[in-house]
């Protein structure tokens, strides 16, 4: 059976080909584009205030030309010329004519209906064989006929009776849709014949060959060399190599934020005669004398030297820019205010992947101060600054009016934890705030995401006792009290207990997102959660009035061993809630319990581990909670022995069951039944909290109410 | 026999030859490159000043005009040895505590492959420079080589104590006197006080937040709450 390959002749088919392959590309590009387009801190809550510092122009326009930089040129020629190429396709397809594809149809031929009976057929050829038999018609001269064309009418005629009556036939018509057996059939190709004729096929060649020889190699080579030159961080792999040389066991903030001036990065930015311009200026305004640090710059004493040992060039400049920016230097030169806010989201990219060489060494100081560099860079506060000045219009000297010479710096929480009448006396006064700028700022801390933990213990999904080796989940209850909220509600104690999903709840377990049971009512059944909201819920973007880009704000919880001052259970991350944070108007804080969980493994042995919690916020300074936890392992075979008393039903000693539990070491079951008893009692003594449990699991090892 | 076609077989030929060619040039280009790459990478630590003073004294070169080089007494040659070990002592803890974070960044693409291929070279070195120090010791003084890292290990742990000592102790004049100023200025608001008592014969208020050492109790703060806690455990 041969089979012929046709081209697209009649140019009927190519244009399908196309639009398909048009299509299958332009709409993941489109959606790219469009998603892209939407600018994605547009739905995220903000901190409502009218706060504006004298360069919150700048700040904005640097804003504004990063969302720029999103937007791909190349993205937006693709899309509009593959829809282009699409109506194209689109039109050639509605005005070519397609030629008539004849399907033999003996029904047709005899004219008459498909449902026409065995006898309506018979008679019906009768008729037409008298008609149009070949001796009884005659050519009609008027139509142009011969005596071929009856000949072939009246062989047509009779082959379409036969398709309807005799067998074979029949079979032939059905299996082939013509009664003469199998024909032969072509494929054509979707390609217009232009491609394949003569003269052209050199050009596809050259197409072809440019395509798989060059432009194939060299978008993969890109796309390889494009991965080897950045680090998963997002940095440039030579910057992230500097810092990890630059990472040292005791560094602290300020010695962060000079190894953060050795990316690669920065020597993009200050090119050429940017590399030293204006460096002394910089240095002299940020060595000056400062109001609440000894320099203005905010840099301690050995930062100074540090600074100052380092050769002039980009990296010099780019640290002393650092400082500028923490220390909120007024520089006075447009640009250089412009390379003061550039530098920062710089230092704040190349700080996660410090923080994440920080996170290699297991050690809690270094990582610590990359989280606690992350907020002053976020906030332009230098290290060990008072978090005061994260308010609007708080300057230094307002600081140091409600600080008076205290050593330790009043948080922000604490300030406002003041009544109003005091905090007012202390804030509000001549050359310090007014009464407006004072309602500002009060307004503005009280829509601050303080997260304050309630509650945070240690549990085992389904277990009632954390045995070695078993996959716990720290579980941190709190809610966000922004500071200085008034009608604080109390804790539910109900809201403190994290409820198992239900066994047969499989997308819980899953760890998809569905509405499985995170409340308990009064009488202690659980109830669903009706909200059923799938968004993300995400706390409002940072409140960085001097950051140039959207933030929004994370926490991070870990686990460290205070005395080797290791971390012991890396920092999980959280961005998003299952709770609001503040009502609809943005605004009026929910005070709902919001739970974060965190997986580990646990400890091979049994014994009691005390842990210290840190829970860090990356956006805000002295939002941090800081906490010890005990984790109580305890012995596997007495967990073991729990669970035999109270589900599975003893096995007798002669059954295989009770031969297995012998095999595993446990202890013939219906010898002593009264030393069981004894043992959950004890159990009950120590963690004292099993009785009121039923589905949630009661592994309760420390507790920390809020008061 | 067979009539082979060779202007015929010559295209697929060339083909064939363009093609290995092509690779093999680019594999040796490549290769090349990345040696010479390697080779330029910049040493894992600085120049070992120690060592070379060690050298230097060593092997001192005769002044001009005398015959015989200087002697160095021996003494000074153990100390410089001593001194070599040390900071051989700080480069091997900084490379032992660097190692596996570093194996562990480089498995996730966090640092780069040249980073490690530094890291290596520096950590064979360093196992050359330890053996050299043990032999040099050995020649000095017989057995040296064995004790003279654990009495080098002590002198590097004392040295970093005593700079933290010392940063602390820089503190000590600032701390001394803002806690003078500070408790001057608590005395005078008192008396102030006092005085004020004495006039009105009326009783201030028991708690007067200006006078308080700690002006932040965390009255609210988690912390605060749950010593409470502990305190009733």
């Amino acid at each position: 059976m041969s089979t012929d390959y046709a081209y697209d002749e009649e140019g009927y088919l190519w244009p399908f080909f196309v639009f398909t392959l048009t299509f299958i590309v332009t709409l993941p590009l489109t959606y790219m584009l469009i998603n892209r387009s939407r600018d994605p801190a547009a739905q995220f809550q903000r901190v409502q205030t009218g706060y504006r510092h004298d360069q919150s122009a700048l700040v904005d326009t640097l804003r504004k030309q990063e969302k720029r930089k999103d937007r791909k040129i190349w993205l937006m020629a693709a899309v509009v010329g593959g829809w282009a190429v699409m109506a194209y396709t689109l039109y050639l397809i509605n005005t070519t004519v397609v030629p008539a594809l004849d399907l033999w149809n003996p029904y047709d031929i005899l004219n008459i209906p498909e449902s026409a009976s065995e006898k309506v057929i018979k008679s019906t050829y009768k008729k037409l064989s008298l008609k149009f038999h070949p001796d009884k018609a005659k050519p009609d001269a008027s139509k142009n006929e011969t005596i071929e064309d009856l000949n072939a009418r009246y062989v047509e005629i009779s082959k379409a009776y036969q398709a309807l009556t005799d067998e074979e036939v029949r079979n032939n018509y059905i299996q082939y849709g013509n009664p003469d057996g199998k024909q032969s059939y072509s494929i054509n190709i979707g390609l217009p014949k232009i491609i394949v004729s003569d003269g052209a096929g050199k050009f596809v060649v050259l197409l072809y060959t440019l395509m798989f020889g060059v432009l194939l190699p060299y978008l993969v080579g890109s796309w390889w060399y494009g991965t080897l030159r950045r680090s998963k961080e997002g940095v440039l792999m030579e910057s992230a190599n500097r810092l990890f040389r630059a990472y040292k066991d005791d560094i602290d903030e300020g010695g962060i934020v000079e190894a953060l001036s050795i990316g690669q990065e920065y020597e993009e930015l200050l090119k050429g005669d940017k590399a030293d311009d204006g460096l002394s200026k910089i240095e002299s305004r940020i060595l000056a004398e400062g109001q609440l640090s000894p320099l203005a710059g905010g840099l301690s004493v050995k930062d100074k030297r540090k600074l100052e040992d380092m050769e002039s060039g980009p990296r010099r400049k780019a640290l002393a820019l650092l400082w500028a920016y923490l220390g909120r230097v007024e520089l006075d030169d447009p640009g250089l205010a412009k390379a003061k806010f550039e530098v920062a989201p710089i230092a704040h990219a190349l700080n996660k992947s410090f923080n994440a060489i920080a996170l290699a060494y297991m050690n809690t100081a270094p990582l610590l101060a990359s989280y606690y560099t992350n907020q002053l860079l976020i906030q332009a506060l230098p290290p060990k600054a008072s978090p005061l000045l994260q308010l609007p219009y708080f300057t230094p000297k307002v600081v140091k009016a409600v600080e008076g010479d205290s050593r330790v710096h009043t948080s922000v929480q604490s300030f406002m934890d003041r009544p109003d009448a005091k905090r007012r006396s202390l804030a509000v006064g001549k050359g310090l705030l007014t009464e407006a700028q004072y309602r500002e700022a009060v307004n503005v801390a009280k829509q601050l995401p303080y997260l304050r933990v309630a509650k945070a213990y240690f549990k085992v999904t389904g277990e009632r006792f954390i045995i070695p080796s078993s996959l716990v989940t720290l579980v941190v209850k709190g809610r966000f009290v922004p500071p200085g909220s008034e009608n604080v509600p109390e804790v539910n104690e109900l809201d403190l207990e994290d409820i198992d999903p239900a066994e047969d709840d499989l997308d819980a377990i899953l760890g998809r997102k569905a509405k499985n049971p995170v409340k308990k009512d009064e009488n202690g059944k659980p109830i669903a959660d009706k909200s059923g909201s799938s968004d993300p819920i995400t706390p409002p973007l940072a409140q960085a009035p001097y950051f140039a880009r959207d933030h929004s704000p994370r926490w991070h919880v870990f686990l460290t061993d205070s005395k080797q001052g290791r971390v012991a259970v890396p920092p999980f991350t959280f961005a998003q809630f299952d709770c609001p944070v503040f009502e609809a108007d943005g605004k009026t804080p929910t005070f709902a319990m919001q739970t974060l969980k965190a997986q580990f493994q646990a400890p091979p042995q049994a014994g009691h581990y005390t842990f210290v919690m840190h829970v860090v916020c990356d956006s805000y300074v002295g939002f941090d909670t800081k906490m010890e936890v005990t984790l109580i392992v305890e012995e596997a075979s007495k967990a073991a022995l729990m669970k035999d008393e109270e589900e599975i039903s003893e096995p007798e000693e002669d059954s295989i069951a009770g031969a297995m539990n012998a095999l595993k070491g446990g202890p013939a079951p219906a010898a002593k039944p009264k030393k069981l008893q004894k043992v959950e009692e004890d159990s009950d003594e120590e963690s004292g909290t099993e009785e009121e449990a039923d589905s949630a699991s009661d592994t309760n090892t420390d507790t920390e109410p809020e008061d | 026999m067979f009539d082979i076609d060779w202007r015929g077989l010559l295209v697929p030929l060339a083909y064939v030859f363009v093609l290995g060619g092509t690779f093999m040039t680019f594999s040796t280009i490549y290769r090349k490159r990345k040696a010479v790459q390697s080779a330029n990478l910049a040493p894992w630590f600085g120049p070992h000043l120690q060592r070379n003073i060690y050298l230097s004294l060593l092997h001192m070169e005769p002044e001009a005009g005398s015959e015989k080089a200087p002697k160095v007494p021996d003494s000074i040659i153990r100390a410089a040895l001593l001194r070599r070990a040390v900071e051989d002592i700080h480069r091997i803890i900084q490379i032992r505590t660097a190692k596996a974070s570093c194996s562990s960044l480089l498995q996730r693409g966090s640092v780069g492959d040249d980073l490690w291929q530094r890291f290596q070279r520096a950590e064979k070195e360093m196992e050359e420079e330890l053996r050299d120090v043990v032999m040099e010791a050995n020649a000095l003084a017989p057995n040296w080589g064995q004790t003279i890292f654990q009495s080098a290990n002590e002198i590097a742990a004392n040295t970093v104590l005593r700079e933290r000592m010392d940063e602390i102790k820089a503190t000590v004049d600032s701390e001394k006197e803002w806690w003078e100023k500070r408790r001057a200025g608590i005395q005078t608001e008192f008396m102030k006080e006092l005085d004020e008592a004495e006039k009105t014969q009326i009783k201030a208020g028991s708690e007067d937040d200006t006078v308080l050492v700690d002006t932040n109790t965390p009255s609210a703060t988690p912390s605060g709450a749950s010593k409470k806690k502990k305190g009733k455990k």
